[in-house]
């Protein structure tokens, strides 16, 4: 890609039946975007116009064959067709075989068209885990499909919003596995990928904190050996090679350190330990309702050889197709890939 | 009628003195109870310097001869001189006094001279090297108190309740500590203690221990042989209770007001939560112990002792729920 010139940035439709192409609609109505990238939606495009009719957006359509024909105009959204489906091919708010195999066609289309550096980030939109499923798709989620397609096999989850980055060791595995997953090697790979996505977001210093495994980080191993036998040793290498990283530290103070402007990224050990915080930090409270919502960030994969961000939450089936849909963790999420895809 | 509760000084060499003074000359206790300051009179006179405020107490002997009037009632235990102890520092013998404040608290629950009481921080190494060699407070009150059944530590802030199931223990171990008996223990309990503070049919939830709890046995099968089952036996017994619920998102509906208490399975389960949610004004209920038994969740803040600054917010709330226990408790 030539420097200088503005990014483009994928953005995987998600299922159909989804808020996927709501959020992306609604997204891109935000000029701000066009002065820092050229969007390109990897979809279907009477998916596109259909979320373009039902949320009244005044966005024109420009279907490309290839990326280099995205335009770099505001108003317009770039949609690189992949013809998938025909109108009345997916049902708002229900999994369906179809849906499924045309979300699964939009992301590997992207992955193909990124590692091919024609696109220099990939955001994902919502997929139905059963939907792809029931296309023939084994994977739990994304991250898998992208590690697969992009032959990756030390990749970690970062999940990020305005207070607070988490960098999981381990996701979906039960509390036992977890544990046996937090290995010396492992806690300094995801350390190492820690740093570096910190470097790409623009941080020159980064300051990494690594939480402990056990309660109060084990207290000088009265409560499990894994803080001072694995996490402790991936620590004092992490600092030999120049990085700033401290730990481990209590699971129930680091957070509140990091959110009080300590550290950059907290390094965490289990899916939950990043989960909780973030999304009791998400917490906003709606002043129509008087309910508190989570409002989630934004979800990196770090560790691919190519850039990939998405929207933490689902396809929100309850709400799709009438045009309610928020889009502000699509909008991080294509921030946080313009960010990325600069450094 | 108030209850008379024990207010006791805590540790003498971390924040428990001057939080109690402050909480005197703020009038922060007569609002809920009629309370007995219970402590050396010496120890508290250095708490009203280093908080800067000042006021008179009355000396009594024992609950019969208190009245509470312009001054508050105090006990004088006459066993520490401030002399003879650093602030911020772990002592012996102030360990030994600490231990003898809260016996001496239970006997006067025990005659009946006070409903209960809420103890100012205390410092569990100064507890153990003073000859109090148990593993932790609720230890010490099961012991002297003979309670029956089952105790534990109830954390509370802004209304919501929290237990868990295991504690200090490694996270590896906790799945293997899990069992169906032990969780509607820990929802009994949770039930019964809220009951006394004044819920009427306590709403619980109880949290999953695997992500996204469990996907239906895709990521771990204790939410299905254990955590579910446990949760029927406890709807069985008339419990009003739910779960298991997924853990990242259980306090949204918690903060949200749909439930009263939530029982986690492991120690950083809720307490990451709560910390964040400002832990600092949180309590600590003694529960299933025959009395109502309450501590701020903070510590002696052995950083912050002998500035003036301790907060007294959370001390405030730990005797407000003594208070209210104190009002429906039924020795059992």
């Amino acid at each position: 890609m030539v420097e200088g010139k503005k990014k483009l940035i994928g953005i995987t439709m998600g299922d159909p039946a989804g808020i996927g192409s709501e959020i992306a609609v609604k997204a891109l109505e935000n000029n701000k975007f066009y002065e820092e990238c050229i969007p390109l939606v990897v979809g279907d495009r009477v998916a596109i116009e259909d979320a373009i009719g039902f949320t009244n957006s005044k966005l024109k359509v420009n279907v490309v064959k290839k990326p280099a024909e995205a335009m770099d105009k505001k108003g317009t959204i770039n949609v690189l067709d992949m013809n998938m489906l025909s109108p009345g091919d997916w049902t708002y708010g229900q999994v369906g075989k179809l849906p499924g195999k045309a979300a699964v066609s939009y992301i590997e289309k992207a992955i193909e068209l990124a590692m091919n550096d024609e696109l220099a980030a990939v955001v994902t939109g919502p997929i139905h885990k059963r939907s792809i499923n029931m296309a023939g798709c084994p994977h739990a989620g994304h991250t898998e499909i992208f590690a697969e397609n992009t032959g990756c096999k030390d990749y970690a989850m970062m999940l990020a919003d305005d207070s607070l980055r988490v960098v999981h060791v381990s996701t979906h595995v039960p509390l036992r596995v977890a544990c046996d997953r937090v290995k010396k090697d492992r806690v300094g790979a995801v350390i190492k990928l820690t740093y570096d996505a910190m470097k790409k977001l623009g941080i020159s210093e980064p300051r990494i904190a690594v939480a402990g495994l056990n309660p109060h980080a084990g207290e000088e191993s009265l409560f499990g050996e894994e803080d001072t036998k694995e996490i402790a040793p991936a620590i004092e290498e992490a600092v030999l090679q120049g990085m700033m990283v401290e730990g481990p530290i209590a699971p129930d103070t680091v957070f509140a350190k990091a959110v009080g402007g300590q550290y950059d990224a907290v390094v965490v050990m289990y899916h939950d330990q990043g989960h909780i915080p973030m999304k009791t930090l998400g917490f906003k409270l709606d002043n129509k309702t008087g309910k508190w919502n989570a409002v989630s960030g934004v979800n990196v994969t770090l560790g691919l050889p190519i850039i990939r961000t998405s929207v933490d939450h689902g396809t929100a089936f309850g709400k799709a197709g009438k045009g309610t849909a928020n889009s502000e963790s699509m909008e991080e999420a294509i921030e946080m890939a313009i960010q990325m895809s600069k450094n | 009628m108030k209850p008379i509760l024990g207010i006791l000084l805590g540790e003498a060499t971390g924040i428990g003195p001057e939080i109690i003074a402050k909480m005197c000359y703020y009038n922060k206790l007569s609002p809920y109870c009629r309370p007995i300051l219970l402590g050396d009179a010496r120890v508290l006179q250095m708490g009203k310097e280093i908080a800067g405020v000042d006021f008179s107490v009355k000396i009594v002997e024992c609950a019969a001869q208190a009245s509470w009037g312009e001054e508050l009632p105090m006990i004088d235990l006459k066993n520490l001189d401030p002399a003879e102890i650093k602030l911020g520092e772990v002592n012996e013998s102030s360990g030994r006094i600490t231990g003898g404040q809260l016996t001496t608290a239970m006997k006067l629950c025990q005659r009946g001279e006070i409903a209960g009481f809420m103890y100012a921080p205390l410092n569990k190494e100064a507890l153990q090297r003073g000859g109090y060699d148990f593993k932790d407070e609720h230890k010490i009150f099961t012991h002297y108190l003979e309670t029956t059944g089952l105790y534990g530590e109830m954390n509370m802030l802004n209304d919501l309740w929290t237990s868990r199931v295991t504690s200090h223990i490694p996270l590896k171990d906790v799945a293997g500590n899990i069992s169906i008996d032990k969780v509607v223990g820990a929802i009994e309990l949770a039930h019964d203690t809220l009951s006394r503070a004044g819920f009427n049919k306590p709403r619980i939830a109880v949290s999953a221990i695997n992500p996204h709890g469990g996907e239906g046995g895709l990521c771990g099968r204790e939410e299905l042989d254990l955590i579910g089952p446990a949760v029927k036996e406890a709807q069985d017994k008339s419990i009003a209770v739910t779960g298991p619920h997924p853990s990242d998102t259980i306090f949204l509906n918690a903060f949200n007001g749909q439930y009263d208490a939530v029982v986690t399975m492991y120690h950083d389960q809720g307490q990451i939560a709560m910390k964040l949610k400002g832990f600092q004004y949180g309590v600590t209920v003694a529960a299933g112990q025959p009395y109502p038994i309450t501590t701020p969740c903070h510590g002696t803040a052995f950083d912050i002792v002998g500035k003036g600054i301790a907060n007294i917010d959370a001390t405030e709330q730990a005797v407000k729920i003594a208070a209210k226990m104190a009002k429906t408790n039924n020795v059992k």
